[in-house]
């Protein structure tokens, strides 16, 4: 007998040789290992593209301040004073034109959703040039920027993506205000991007919301530094202020689809527990299914390590093909896959699932688990097998 | 010794295969019936909403307002029996987290208009009297152990105190039961009136208006009624059916439900497809035994009725203990999850459709080895064994 | 026909299909199996003889001729008949004992009779009857992979004839195992043959077996070459 080495090698090809000969249960193994490592992607997917959407919009370096209490912009109020006091705040990064501060407006409106054909609420922004420029990821994809003082707004892409009657040139009603669409906008992916944007002095006077805004945003002198802001807010007492800085902001607002993406994982976690039940009684019956092939090479002098790693091998291989199917169908159906969700301002966030190469990565070695563990067992019922089946009839 | 016995001792002959073939079983069902019933729970809103009732919102979108004075416009219309008037107040007690369903009414014409409302009527004179009352929702009651009598301070989200900060005193002044079981009662109503009295903004806009028609047949043109009356205001209408309009608000959860509902119930057809191929091979081979059956004199009738009865036995053990499993979470989650989904439920429709799924498995998987041993050759069983 | 005719074979024939080729297993054989008989049927592999074993218990069908058993036709009936004929009237023996691997040796033995009519009492006793009739009253309760060959077999033959059939039919008894076990079940056999008036046919190729037999027929090539065998 040749080498350890060899003698492996020749148990796994051989076991996996004969795998067509036990073609439904390699089948069974093969889509069994598929299921679990697709599921996980498609959660994982989901809450990675999510994250993107919601992480993107927020900036370390832009404070966002709304009414004391208001969990989100749509709950808040800040009246014009209230804006000139904050405007004098120290801590704000100021250019040629005076502070870079942007008070906005936040109006929640009805557009008809595309995948159900219903009305889903739609964040209409009111902001000015310089809130524009404060998105420094903000692109103008298609038309031009809106005339301030006009009915004309701009669309985020992810609203075009979602919603009908959007497009550049459409006039839009909301009550009886009618808009014009001069442009799509893009934020790279982030959650401004599932939003109408239009000059907050005109909504001001559409929605008689007088001198007041909902909610202001800072260009912070240094980034992620708060405590001039926070100090001013405390010293003057007509400002019942919160102050964070935008990410904060937003990764407050991504926290229900985190529960999602936990929903996810418990989920593919108990189904692959349940795929792997289904795995492990492949392997079992494969190791059955040789019982007197297994013997017959013992007898023959292959050590019983061999005979463990032909079946650890061939559990191995069956899962990998599972992982690599899983994965396929994953991409194929979910990768960019469209969708929508109500985000912490009671308004639609328009995202998409994103399967990056470390996902795909995490899947793998799912597969690798899903089959080692599938395998072991087994392998170590056909290690220990007793050479005498060889000699036994197969009655 | 019986069938059933044989049957049996099949069955667990190798007790490894078959602990692990019930235990795919039970974690199909078990998700199966967990998901189900989130998924009632999500959309029992929907069902349980009147269909006799019209909800008048703005056009704009329904978070916009309306002016009061619609309220005794709409009473006036013609085919509208009763209307109230609703604001939302955005409560939460203690902590932004705990969140409560808390709406300022007009209380006379509210419990006109929801009519499965029950309250004793010593209570429902009481809160009509204090305007510092505040009815709540037996379920409610039980959550935070509040009692009539009880001052309980109501935080607001949107709302600030004219005295300052954002915290209302309310007395209960009653506690309300539903008409029947389903009915919600996890929230809080008060009085309008005190609401405009002591909010800062002032003002005297309302949140959106609920109604009941003469007769559910005129309430389509009831509804065109009042948008029509309203087009070309300032504050334009949009009239629906309360049930329509929890759909189209439960719909804003948007794909994101039907994609993950769409994944695992794909997953649970994959883990039987699996479990399925295991236990119809696990069939397959007896087929030397079987041969020795039939030679015996067992006729094919009686060896198919058992071969099918063992799975559809299999299918039963692991779904009925996988559905049991779900009851119990559910059962156990319920409490944790009353603000958010009240009607968390195992329906009985559930139940049945996870039965039917467990029948299925059974059948399909037995069927084809069960319909094999029906037409196996002695002679070609005994040359391949 | 005498009134001692167990079976009674006319011009029976067998062909397999193998692919385009038509093989004759054997061609117009005529045969007759008395009452009583102990028939050992020899002959090397190919030659057919368990295949003739299976048509006579009704598990394989003639291409052509005639099976008469007891005066009436078998070979024409539907597969639900011939399986409720052979629940009344055959016990089976195999070389591998073909026991049910989940169940212990008492309800091995007791698998036939839930083919009839019998309380569970009556079973019972018939069990320990069959049981006894074999020697194997203490391992009752023992599964198969925890008998010896021998015991297996005799639990097979306890099988056999616990209904009660008039007829044995033995495809290769003694072929798996040693000799002297192998001489022990034959001589059951023959005092099953002798004192219970059971009728024998055994197919066998080992001439120390066939000399249990009342007579002996060789089968060769679709043909026998009848001598009779002193016992």
């Amino acid at each position: 007998m040749g080498s350890l080495f060899s003698q492996i090698a020749t148990v796994t090809v051989m076991n996996v040789r004969s795998l067509p000969r036990r073609l439904w249960m390699s089948l069974a193994m093969v889509l069994a290992s598929a299921v679990v490592v697709a599921i996980l992607l498609a959660f994982l997917a989901m809450a990675r593209g999510f994250e993107r959407t919601m992480d993107g919009a927020g900036s370390e370096g832009t404070a966002i301040l709304m009414r004391e209490g208001a969990a989100s912009e749509i709950n808040s109020v800040i009246s014009r004073e209230q804006v000139n006091l904050v405007e004098a705040s120290p801590g704000i990064a100021r250019d040629a034109e005076g502070p870079l501060v942007s008070p906005e407006l936040y109006v929640i409106v009805d557009g008809i959703k595309k995948s159900t054909d219903s009305e889903a609420n739609i964040a209409l922004r009111g902001l000015n040039a310089r809130g524009m420029a404060m998105r420094e990821n903000m692109q103008l994809l298609e038309g031009r920027l809106f005339t301030p003082g006009t009915n004309e707004m701009i669309v985020g892409a992810g609203v075009l993506r979602e919603f009908d009657g959007f497009a550049v040139g459409d006039e839009v009603r909301f009550g009886k205000n009618v808009w014009r669409v001069v442009g799509v906008f893009s934020t790279s992916g982030s959650a401004f991007e599932s939003e109408l944007w239009a000059d907050v002095k005109v909504i001001q006077s559409l929605y008689d919301r007088g001198s007041s805004v909902q909610t202001v945003r800072a260009k912070l002198e240094n980034p992620g530094d708060l405590a001039p802001l926070e100090k001013t807010i405390e010293q003057e007492p007509r400002l019942n202020l919160e102050v964070q800085t935008e990410q904060a902001y937003f990764a407050g607002q991504g926290k229900q689809l985190q529960y999602m993406a936990i929903f996810g994982r418990v989920i593919s976690f108990v189904m692959a527990l349940g795929a792997l039940a289904g795995a492990l009684n492949t392997m079992y019956t494969s190791v059955a299914d040789r019982a007197r092939e297994i013997a017959t090479l013992r007898a023959l002098g292959f050590s019983s390590f061999s005979a463990f790693c032909g079946t650890l091998a061939e559990a191995l291989v069956l899962a990998i093909a599972g992982g690599l199917l899983g994965s396929l169908a994953a991409f194929l159906f979910f990768d960019g896959l469209n969708a929508s969700t109500f985000g912490g301002s009671f308004t639609q966030v328009v995202f998409r699932f994103e399967m990056s190469p470390d996902l795909l990565l995490q899947g793998a070695w799912l597969a690798l688990v899903i089959g080692f563990v599938s395998g072991f067992f087994p392998a170590w019922r056909a290690a220990r097998l007793p050479v005498i089946v060889a000699f036994r009839n197969a009655a | 010794m019986t069938d059933f016995y044989l049957i049996v001792k099949n069955m667990t002959r190798k007790p490894l295969r078959l602990f692990l073939t019930c235990f795919a079983i039970f974690i199909a069902f078990l998700i199966f019936g967990a998901v189900t019933t989130l998924k009632g729970a999500l959309d029992s809103g929907i069902d349980l909403a009147a269909d006799d009732r019209l909800v008048v919102v703005n056009r704009i979108n329904f978070t916009n307002p309306l002016p009061i004075s619609y309220y005794r416009k709409v009473a006036a219309m013609e085919g509208v029996r009763n209307v109230t008037h609703m604001n939302w107040f955005g409560g939460y007690y203690q902590d932004p987290t705990q969140q409560l369903v808390t709406m300022a009414v007009e209380p006379e014409s509210y419990l006109r208009v929801y009519d499965e409302v029950v309250i004793e009527p010593e209570q429902r004179s009481a809160w009509l009297q204090d305007r510092q009352g505040a009815l709540i929702g037996e379920k409610l009651a039980k959550i935070h152990g509040w009692k009539i009598g009880d001052r309980i301070p109501i935080s607001s989200s949107i709302f600030s105190h004219r005295d300052g900060g954002h915290t209302w005193d309310f007395v209960v002044s009653g506690i309300f039961t539903g008409e029947n079981e389903q009915y919600d009662t996890g929230y809080l109503v008060f009085h309008y009136k005190y609401f405009m009295e002591t909010q800062t903004f002032g003002g005297d806009t309302i949140g959106w208006l609920t109604l009941t028609t003469e007769d559910p047949s005129l309430n389509e043109a009831v509804a065109k009624r009042i948008d029509e009356s309203f087009a070309n205001s300032q504050y334009e209408t949009d009239t629906s059916t309360e049930k329509a309009f929890n759909k189209a608000f439960i719909e804003q959860i948007g794909n994101i439900g039907l994609i993950i509902f769409g994944v695992v119930f794909m997953a649970f057809f994959t883990i039987l497809v699996v479990v399925g191929n295991t236990m119809a091979l696990a069939i397959r081979e007896r087929t030397g035994e079987i041969a020795v059956l039939k030679t015996l004199g067992f006729s094919s009738a009686r060896i198919f009725r058992m071969v099918l009865s063992e799975s559809l036995l299999v299918a039963l053990i692991g779904g009925l203990a996988g559905l049991a499993a779900a009851w119990f979470l559910i059962e156990g989650a319920k409490a944790a999850m009353a603000r958010f989904l009240p009607n968390l439920v195992m329906g009985g429709d559930t139940v049945l459709q996870a039965i039917g799924f467990m029948l299925l498995l059974g059948l399909i998987t037995g069927l084809l080895p069960a319909i094999n041993a029906l037409r196996l050759n002695i002679v070609t069983a005994f040359n391949r064994g | 026909m005498s009134e001692d005719v167990l079976f009674q074979l006319n011009g029976v024939s067998k062909h397999f299909v193998r692919g385009k080729e038509e093989i004759s297993i054997f061609d117009n054989l005529d045969m007759s199996i008395e009452r009583g008989d102990f028939l050992a049927i020899m002959g090397p592999s190919g030659s057919g003889k368990t295949t003739l074993l299976n048509m006579l218990g009704g598990v394989d069908q003639p291409s052509g001729g005639e099976i008469h058993f007891d005066g009436s036709r078998v070979d024409n009936l539907r597969e639900s008949e011939l399986t409720r004929w052979r629940a009344h009237n055959i016990g089976f023996i195999f070389q591998f004992y073909n026991l049910m691997p989940m169940l212990n040796a008492a309800r091995n033995v007791e698998l036939p009779l839930l083919l009839t009519k019998l309380s569970r009492a009556q079973r019972r006793v018939s069990v320990e009857t069959a049981l006894a009739l074999v020697g194997l009253n203490d391992r009752a309760r023992h599964m198969p992979n925890q008998l010896s060959g021998g015991q297996q077999q005799r639990v097979a033959i306890a099988r056999a004839i616990v209904s009660d059939p008039n007829l044995i039919l033995c495809d290769e008894p003694t072929g798996d195992l040693d000799r002297k076990t192998a001489d022990e079940i034959l001589e059951m056999l023959q005092l099953l043959n002798r004192e219970h008036g059971k009728t024998i046919v055994m197919v066998t190729h080992d001439p120390e077996a066939a000399r249990y037999a009342k007579r002996t027929v060789h089968l060769d090539k679709g043909r026998f070459e009848q001598r009779e065998v002193a016992a």
